[in-house]
């Protein structure tokens, strides 16, 4: 099964302070905050764990049937990133998700499967035509936030 | 503080972050930030925050969890105001 995850940064900018006070220890343990603070582009960071955490939940609540709210179960490790991409291991309830991000100055999309050889095979469609009638094409995970709508076929 | 008064107070901090205005109108105890009011994962963060400010209380982890609507977040609300 397969998750997916788009972050709109200039809608996330807009819509969340991350600098708020407790923002980030809701959300991030203290090794996620370290690869935050240690780098040039926190938000960056933050966006990019986040994206990886909801990709990985998704395919949880699919599967589990269930519903809930603990980014801090959600723990992100083996970050890697690359010029424009990263890869990285979300671990959750015994469940290891691995993932891949692409990200530009516009947005950022991630996604996350519990198969590493799946992760290869998606086709990705990126689009800011948040309102095409993309369930006819029968996509295997759905995001959209902001400007931004992301399909991933399998 | 009964139902009344703090679902009144409880709908101003949701209202912030509600993508769906209109269902913000109707909210009840069985509304769901995410499914009803459309509320961004990020912001249930904020929402979270915002209670804690509000009603002086801290939120736990395990009471983060569950805290996806009105019913849920008052129950929540409730009982940590009664072990302050």
């Amino acid at each position: 099964m397969i998750g997916n995850d788009i972050v709109d940064l200039v809608q996330a900018a807009i819509d969340s302070n991350w600098k708020r006070k407790g923002y980030l220890d809701k959300i991030f343990n203290s090794e996620e905050q370290f690869m935050i603070t240690s780098g040039i582009h926190p938000s960056m960071i933050i966006w990019l764990l986040w994206s990886m955490k909801e990709s990985a939940y998704k395919i949880y609540s699919r599967e589990a049937k269930l519903r809930e709210f603990a980014p801090l179960k959600l723990q992100c490790s083996n970050l890697i990133i690359h010029n424009d991409t990263a890869t990285g291991n979300v671990s959750y309830e015994n469940e290891l998700y691995y993932t891949e991000s692409y990200f530009d100055e516009h947005y950022l999309h991630t996604i996350a499967s519990t198969k590493l050889e799946e992760l290869g095979k998606v086709e990705i469609k990126i689009t800011d035509h948040a309102l095409f009638d993309y369930k006819k094409t029968k996509p295997a995970s759905v995001s959209h936030h902001g400007a931004y709508l992301a399909l991933v076929y399998l | 503080m009964d139902r009344a008064e703090l679902i009144a107070r409880l709908t101003p901090i949701i209202a912030t972050y509600a993508q769906d205005k209109d269902a913000v109108a109707s909210i009840n105890e069985t509304t769901d930030f995410i499914k009803d009011l459309k509320i961004n994962s990020a912001n249930l963060v904020d929402v979270i925050l915002d209670v804690e400010e509000e009603f002086d209380i801290e939120i736990d982890n395990l009471s983060m969890e569950r805290m996806l609507n009105v019913s849920a977040a008052m129950e929540i609300i409730e009982e940590k105001l009664k072990t302050k």
